[in-house]
């Protein structure tokens, strides 16, 4: 074989290694692999831009230039080189900001050599935080957090640098010094060594570094029951402090809102109760009226028939005298008219007179027979139409009647009467007799203390009347009455 | 155990954008043709162009 083609072959082989290697960010090997398969073939475009591009991912811009430049040189056309160079031109602002970190970093070198790590950790963060894929910056920065023991921060650093390149000899191996240093110092604290347990957890965000407690996974556990516990607690503290009282008052206020209207409906229900109450007794008060006014119009008109009737018997002479008096005492002549009046006058006038006789001599025959009801009938006429007729005789057998019937209260009443109207008459003592009688009869028998009561009232009426006259007779009569009231009231 | 002194050394400047011109032209671009070639030439065997 061609040893050309030996050479090529050699040179492909090793620009696919190092393709590999780049794939899985592995930049130490892809570089190593690169360039050997560019000792190959120093032409291998793809190799040199592949190499660049390894060298722009780790943070070495310049040298990613050089390897471009020089690919562009061997092949000027149909060249991915063009394209890369063409943006990093572009791109003016970056690559500024990416050669200021590269002279932070060579400035770095020589505060370390002076001895001024400080100033050096301070213009690394600055440069890793103007190009963050600077991985020389990470490992330089974590040498010096190591040398410096601060173990987090280092670790921090390395962590970004694996990041960038997975297997880089030098970040494996400060990693390797941070864990011998970090469990050599576990345990000069005389804690056991256990690798990834720490108390605190400290870890970089940008430029700042956050330190917090590691949490326990115990605590974490038994507390997670005992904090649900209590917030289940003040979830129902809350909820019968607060929303309870809130939604019973709620419904308080619904249900007194429902009270007050309820109340006020009742209200003007009672209102319209009491209004219509009103009305109706307007409407009795009327229809009450109206039945007086009826009963007077019947009243009225039954007078009016009836002296109708009356003067057309009285025409006619065809009727006794009685008989048409008896309808003329059921004329009011007070619901007659100015004529009705007038003619009621004059049949009273013709009539009655003889009435009187006529049944004041019927009564008297009665009463003789002793058939008391018929002349009280009669005599009742009799002082109906004449109250005074023979000087009050009528009037006083009217109450003998009723006295020899059994009707006390209307006897005295009548006898009261004869004495009242004609009290200078032998009629008089004769009714004055008869009331003695009554009131005697009236306490000597059971429960006849009310009567006695009256009769009582009536004595000192009549005492007082007898009295008034001051006439001697009178005079002892009254004092004898007035003897024997007393001697009737000791009775009594 | 790191030495830090030791482990500082192995840290050497990084290219700066204004030094890749002269990076360019130092480059050793010397590949396994030029050596053969060399290999060649001194030992007298003529080689193709």
């Amino acid at each position: 074989m061609d040893y050309t083609k030996k050479i090529m072959y050699h040179s492909n082989y090793w620009y696919n290694d190092g393709l590999k290697r780049a794939q899985i960010r592995d930049t130490s090997g892809a570089i190593v692999s690169l360039r050997r398969s560019l000792q190959y073939n120093r032409e291998n475009v793809a190799a040199r831009n592949l190499l660049g591009l390894v060298y722009y991912g780790r943070g070495e811009v310049a040298e990613a230039l050089v390897e471009w430049i020089i690919s562009r040189n061997f092949r000027q056309r149909d060249n991915i080189a063009n394209e890369y160079l063409r943006n990093i031109q572009n791109s003016n602002r970056e690559l500024g900001a990416v050669n200021q970190a590269i002279k932070r970093y060579n400035q770095c070198l020589a505060y370390c050599a002076q001895g001024a790590e400080d100033m050096a950790v301070i213009q690394l963060k600055r440069a890793v935080s103007m190009h963050p894929t600077f991985l020389k910056a990470y490992q330089l920065l974590a040498l010096l957090y190591l040398h410096a023991g601060q173990y987090a921060q280092a670790r921090q650093m390395l962590k970004e640098a694996r990041k960038l390149d997975t297997t880089n000899e030098m970040t494996l191996r400060y990693t390797q010094e941070l864990k011998r240093l970090h469990g050599r110092k576990a345990r000069q604290a005389g804690r056991p060594e256990e690798p990834g347990k720490n108390e605190v957890v400290e870890y970089k965000r940008g430029n700042d570094t956050l330190i917090q407690p590691r949490p326990s996974t115990v605590r974490r556990s038994g507390g997670g029951f005992l904090n649900m516990l209590l917030g289940m607690l003040m979830g129902a503290a809350v909820v019968w402090f607060l929303i309870a009282p809130a939604v019973q008052e709620s419904k308080a206020a619904q249900m007194n809102k429902e009270i007050l209207e309820y109340s006020e409906r009742i209200g003007s229900m009672e209102a319209q109760i009491s209004a219509q109450t009103r009305m109706l007794d307007s409407y009795r008060a009327t229809s009450a009226d109206t039945e007086a006014a009826a009963q007077n119009a019947a009243s009225t008109l039954d007078s009016y028939e009836n002296l109708m009737n009356v003067s057309d018997q009285y025409d006619s002479r065809g009727y006794s005298e009685d008989v048409m008096a008896d309808a003329l005492l059921n004329v009011n002549r007070d619901s007659l008219g100015e004529r009705g009046q007038a003619l009621y006058d004059e049949l009273v006038g013709n009539i009655f007179p003889y009435a009187c006789r006529i049944l004041y001599n019927a009564a008297m025959e009665s009463y003789n027979v002793a058939n008391y009801d018929l002349s009280a009938d009669n005599l009742d006429k009799v002082v109906r139409m004449d109250e005074g007729y023979e000087g009050g005789n009528a009037l006083l057998h009217l109450g003998l009647s009723c006295r020899r019937r059994g009707d006390g209260e209307a006897a005295a009443r009548h006898l009261n009467r004869v004495v009242e109207l004609f009290p200078d008459t032998e009629y008089a003592n004769t009714a004055r007799e008869e009331l003695e009688a009554i009131a005697t009869e009236a306490s000597a028998s059971p429960g006849s203390e009310g009567e006695n009561s009256e009769q009582e009232g009536e004595n000192p009426e009549q005492s007082g009347e007898n009295q008034g006259e001051g006439e001697s007779e009178q005079n002892e009569e009254a004092s004898g009455e007035g003897g024997e009231d007393p001697e009737q009231n000791g009775e009594n | 155990m790191l030495n830090y002194e030791e482990e500082l050394k192995k840290f050497k400047p990084s290219l700066e954008v204004e030094d890749i011109e002269d990076a360019v032209y130092q480059e050793d671009l010397s590949d396994m043709s030029d050596l053969l070639k060399q290999v060649m030439d001194r030992s007298g065997v003529p080689t193709r162009s």
